[in-house]
């Protein structure tokens, strides 16, 4: 089932057009691989998608319904969620603290209301175990690899029971052991038929996840095929503009 | 036991439990030194004494860990005492208000002065060390000018024996802050608050985007510090019987000392209310040995200088070797 669809999306930033009538679609438990050169309109793409940005012009259907989002909360509530390069982890709290983060198992007890750890440790190592990752729930994020980094960030989305997760640069400034834990936390998304997006500059860990390719290059959609009828080389003749069109 | 919950239980010492338990064990090496070194200091007259002074630096301490653990400071806590124990008196002889009102009067200035502070922070930006560096001028120069420097007294006697007195052994002062202890413990252990205080300290960025009101917890937190400045402000009238401009002389030392020693980090994320109760009874316990060894007042002040440096140099050691001190905020 197509879950998002993008139609003819473009936008403008006064004279500069990051996006020119871009059109595509995602399915439930796919995984598509976002590729362009810096500024060639990716981020922007996904920060419409995500509530960010409002688009020139265009529409965005979410399970078949016309949607716009103002604000990423709005974006968040229908189940789209977007990990960031940069995690957004706070450090010194644990891996259970970060997913559970303003959405906080609580007891009552009367106008008291106190965090119930027990339960959001059990929760978090049940999605941890999911995603099977060995990431500890009650260990700070600080003591953490790169892998499990990404493992608290992405078992947040978990969290919220998102349909569309879209993942910037999940595999950018780790070791070679980790990007393969990060490659597998994908799969797993998709075999929970979670749709993915992953933007990317590195070739081999998009062709080792997706199922499909989509390439951006000056804010235009030059390609947008499946995976095994492509290949890196065409993806960098493609980005670069050796090729026009695939 | 197998090699793995080994492991965990290894893990389950944290730094903040080393640092504890490290001050804890210089509190008994302190203890000791001066026990056997003076002939006054390990008297139940002494201890008490040593716990009141604790207690109303304690008392402003509590919250000042969560205003460091957001990354802010509140330098003007000592004449934000000042003022409030002279406003409060100044309320009840002037303008005939009750003990009630005035402290409630008194209290709300304290609250409505954080929020102040706060919101200069948050939305004029302006680092909380300039407001309250010029709070801290401010507020002592007010004080002074108001009363020409000299103290003002009040004579009542529940007043005094209700808040200035001891109750069960122990100073009232002593009593309430254990109370203020065990609710900041509570809060920053078991709470969203709490929680979001530790969040916005270690990440600022990142707690904004995921949806914490970043603003609010930090005016939170420093309507903590000036609204304990006016209850120890009224504490202190009780236990003076007056209102003066020059009471709490550098008691915003004490604190940001008190809180350091502790084991709270000054750049944010890293710090707990039992660290800070162990720092106030440390800084009290040392100036109170001192002065039984006969050092010179002005002297105690380079030793507690020389102590809050080797603090931080100890803390930001173990916090930088744990890989801490998170990402700056944009």
């Amino acid at each position: 089932m197509e879950i998002l669809e993008l139609n003819n999306i473009s936008k403008s930033f006064g004279a500069i057009k990051a996006l020119d009538n871009v059109t595509l679609s995602l399915r439930s438990g796919e995984v598509l691989g976002l590729m362009g050169d810096n500024g060639a309109g990716k981020s922007t793409l996904i920060k419409i998608i995500a509530g960010n940005f409002k688009q020139s012009s265009g529409t965005i259907n979410f399970e078949k319904q016309k949607v716009e989002f103002s604000k990423p909360m709005e974006a968040r509530d229908k189940g789209i969620e977007v990990v960031y390069q940069d995690l957004a982890l706070c450090d010194n709290l644990t891996a259970a603290s970060n997913i559970f983060l303003t959405r906080e198992i609580k007891r009552n007890f009367g106008l008291i209301k106190i965090i119930n750890f027990s339960e959001m440790f059990k929760r978090a190592k049940n999605i941890f175990k999911d995603l099977k990752s060995e990431t500890l729930p009650d260990e700070e994020v600080k003591m953490m690899s790169g892998g499990q980094r990404q493992a608290v960030a992405i078992g947040r989305t978990k969290l919220s029971k998102a349909k569309v997760v879209l993942l910037d640069e999940p595999t950018a400034a780790i070791s070679v052991r980790q990007v393969a834990e990060v490659l597998e936390l994908i799969k797993q998304l998709k075999n929970q038929g979670i749709a993915v997006v992953i933007i990317s500059h590195r070739m081999p860990d998009v062709f080792a996840v997706s199922d499909r390719i989509a390439v951006l290059r000056r804010g235009q959609l030059v390609a947008n095929k499946l995976a095994k009828e492509s290949s890196p080389e065409e993806v960098t003749a493609l980005i670069t503009g050796a090729i026009e069109k695939a | 036991m197998t090699e793995q919950t080994l492991e965990k239980n290894k893990k389950k010492i944290k730094i903040s439990n080393l640092h504890e338990i490290g001050l804890l064990i210089a509190l008994i090496l302190v203890l000791l030194l001066f026990s056997f070194t003076t002939e006054n200091f390990f008297t139940q007259r002494n201890f008490t004494s040593i716990l009141r002074s604790a207690s109303y630096v304690g008392l402003i301490a509590f919250p000042m860990t969560f205003v460091l653990i957001t990354r802010e400071i509140d330098i003007s806590v000592g004449p934000s005492v000042a003022w409030s124990g002279l406003f409060f008196v100044i309320l009840i002889k002037w303008y005939d208000f009750s003990y009630f009102s005035s402290a409630a009067i008194v209290i709300l200035w304290g609250i409505l002065l954080g929020y102040f502070i706060g919101i200069a922070r948050t939305k004029l930006f302006i680092p909380t060390f300039i407001t309250t560096l010029a709070l801290w001028s401010a507020l002592r120069g007010y004080s002074l000018f108001v009363t020409e420097g000299r103290p003002i007294a009040i004579s009542n006697k529940d007043f005094r024996y209700l808040f200035g007195g001891d109750i069960l052994g122990l100073p009232t002062v002593t009593w309430i802050m254990l109370g203020a202890f065990l609710v900041f413990w509570f809060a920053s252990k078991y709470t969203v608050t709490g929680t979001n205080f530790y969040a916005v300290g270690g990440n600022p960025k990142a707690a904004r985007n995921i949806g914490i009101n970043v603003d609010r917890v930090k005016i939170l937190a420093l309507v903590g510090t000036s609204l304990f400045s006016a209850i120890v402000g009224i504490l202190f009238v009780a236990r003076v019987s007056s209102g003066n401009a020059n009471l709490a002389d550098g008691m915003e030392f004490d604190v940001i000392a008190a809180v350091v020693v502790g084991g709270t980090a000054l750049g944010g994320a890293v710090g707990t209310m039992t660290g800070t109760l162990l720092g106030c009874v440390f800084i009290a316990m040392i100036s109170n040995g001192l002065i039984h060894w006969g050092i010179d007042p002005d002297l105690n002040k380079v030793v507690k200088g020389i102590i809050i440096f080797l603090a931080v140099v100890i803390n930001s050691n173990v916090t930088f070797k744990s890989n801490s001190g998170g990402p700056k905020e944009d």
